[in-house]
């Protein structure tokens, strides 16, 4: 398999998965977590530091890390989507209980610039701003990682786990919990009124969220060996947001169309933008003004997206007929 | 069935509601009235629990209820209805019922996690209730229609009927016909009688006063944060401080 093509398909897998568990909080429970490439890449720094050698081993001194445990697959994987979702128990328990959301999502954005900024210059823990490297990719003891054979496995355990977390999304999607969680999207005040535990519905889907996400960064770091604060800016999760807004907000199509349009189709698109003139960096400056006119290109034309929430309708017998037989916009 | 005793909300110094006692009898629609500002709506958050009390209690079937945040109180029967629209408007009318049904296994992490078979029969169920509601309210036809499509009036309707999903013991409607066309004041007018009538106690502050003359016994006027007269709209209509204070015209 051609190197591009593989690893086109291994990040249109990642951003897939991110896009799910971002569509999850925002998109059907209205949280605006600015926050969210913290999970991921809290996800990322575990399965790394799982999978590596201590950083005493030969060849790893000129980095530093916690741990170094030397896991097997999938045991780094697991961990990070564990730890993805165990950090978002204490973020969701300090800034989703009491604030409005709005500030939420302040707070939240100042959340993501802190931890960023906090591992940049905290070299112990992550090797600061160098970030890790040479992180073995998963199975690698077993398979060569530089086979056909081995980029195909990647490919196809990338989309196994798509599979899988398009599986747990749809479940919570076309459920009384997803329809409740919905409901607290569009009057949280009034859902409060009628009985619903906010609080506990919200810290329930930010850590469903959170593992989905560190489980989308552990499959990242396992590809690209590499991980550093550079490669998780707050940012990235703006360009998430912006496949969400594309896709279809509350629909898992649509954040499966919006992963493989914006964070992949987009920027893909924009390497192919000519290069040579213009000051240094005009490239990316490009790509970057470019996602804020989708967002409000799409917000302004076409607020639900290219794939709207469908509507749900419910038959004679009193069984919601298949959500993805209609899809229309209001 | 539902007491207040010198309930107070204070907002940085202001008195909105200013040591209330009042007691919600069963069976009867209460009405609260008084001008713009007097803190009925704020009271009425007070009791649903959706604003806290800075001091006072609230005992509801002989439970103090003081402390409880509001999602526990609606559990327990104490249901309002706000007085700006509420609704769902991205969910169905029929979905608007079915959040506010309790008793569904669906509607934790795990139970949706476990599949339609763990929750369907619940469903069903559930949906069958809802369309009996829609049905006794002549919305049936508006069952898969966005509820935010729908008029002023419908949209109160939506509310009243999601709140009885819940099997409320004591309704607090807030406002209920505020905004409503004429035609549609006077259904749901007819409609709450008939609650009334079978058992439903109700909490109801509203403007149209010969709403209230109709429906309520007793009513309680409210000024400025305090009780200033209670007993049947005729009486009150005698009080010339309650006449000045609000029932002027």
């Amino acid at each position: 398999m051609n190197y591009y093509v593989e690893t086109i398909l291994v990040y249109a897998g990642v951003d897939i998965i991110a896009c799910l568990a971002l569509n999850l909080q925002f998109g059907v429970s209205g949280i605006v977590n600015f926050s969210f490439i913290v999970f991921q890449a809290a996800g990322a720094y575990t399965a790394a530091v799982l999978s590596m050698p201590p950083d005493t081993a030969s060849g790893m001194s000129f980095q530093h890390y916690v741990l170094g445990l030397q896991l097997p697959f999938p045991i780094p994987w697991l961990g990070g989507a564990l730890v993805g979702g165990l950090l978002a128990i204490p973020v969701g328990v300090l800034l989703l209980r009491r604030l409005r959301s709005d500030y939420q999502a302040i707070a939240l954005l100042v959340l993501s610039v802190i931890v960023n900024t906090v591992i940049t210059n905290y070299r112990p823990l992550f090797n600061g701003a160098a970030g890790l490297s040479v992180i073995p990719p998963p199975l690698s003891e077993r398979i060569d990682p530089y086979t056909a054979t081995y980029q195909y496995l990647y490919v196809g355990i990338t989309f196994v786990c798509c599979l899988l977390v398009l599986f747990v999304a749809n479940r919570i999607v076309n459920s009384p919990y997803g329809r409740t969680l919905r409901a607290m999207r569009e009057h949280e005040l009034a859902a409060s009124a009628l009985g619903k535990n906010l609080v506990a519905l919200k810290l329930t889907v930010f850590v469903v969220g959170g593992i989905i996400a560190g489980l989308s960064g552990a499959i990242l770091v396992g590809f690209i060996s590499y991980w550093a604060p550079i490669t998780w800016l707050y940012p990235e999760t703006i360009v998430l947001f912006a496949a969400i807004i594309v896709g279809g907000r509350g629909n898992n199509l649509g954040a499966i169309l919006g992963g493989l349009l914006v964070p992949l189709g987009f920027e893909e698109i924009t390497r192919f933008i000519p290069t040579g003139f213009g000051p240094p960096g005009l490239g990316p400056a490009i790509q970057w003004v470019a996602i804020g006119l989708l967002i409000i290109g799409f917000l302004w034309f076409r607020p639900k997206g290219v794939l709207p929430e469908p509507r749900r309708v419910f038959n004679e017998a009193g069984i919601e007929e298949s959500p993805f037989m209609e899809v229309r916009a209001s | 069935m539902l007491t207040a005793r010198e309930v107070h909300r204070h907002f940085e110094g202001m008195r909105a509601v200013d040591g209330v006692s009042i007691d919600v009898l069963p069976g009867r629609i209460t009405g609260l009235i008084g001008p713009n500002g007097a803190g009925k709506s704020t009271f009425l958050a007070v009791l649903a629990g959706t604003l806290p009390a800075s001091s006072g209690n609230i005992v509801f079937e002989a439970e103090v209820i003081t402390a409880l945040p509001a999602y526990k109180r609606a559990r327990r029967g104490l249901v309002r209805t706000f007085q700006l629209p509420s609704e769902f408007a991205q969910l169905t009318v029929l979905e608007n019922l079915l959040v506010a049904a309790p008793g569904n296994r669906g509607e934790s992490l795990l139970g949706a996690l476990l599949g339609k078979r763990y929750w369907l029969p619940d469903e069903r169920r559930l949906v069958e209730r809802a369309r009996r509601l829609l049905n006794r309210f002549g919305m049936s036809a508006k069952e898969s229609d966005y509820a935010g499509t729908l008029s002023g009036g419908q949209k109160r309707i939506v509310e009243i009927m999601r709140a009885l999903m819940l099997r409320p013991r004591v309704l607090l409607l807030d406002e209920p016909m505020a905004g409503v066309h004429p035609s549609i004041v006077d259904e749901i007018a007819t409609y709450l009688e008939s609650l009334r009538d079978e058992g439903l106690t109700i909490l109801m502050v509203e403007h149209e006063l010969h709403m209230v003359e109709r429906l309520c016994d007793p009513v309680i006027v409210m000024a400025q944060g305090k009780i200033i007269g209670q007993g049947p709209m005729t009486m009150l209509r005698r009080q010339r401080e309650i006449v000045d204070a609000y029932l002027v015209g």
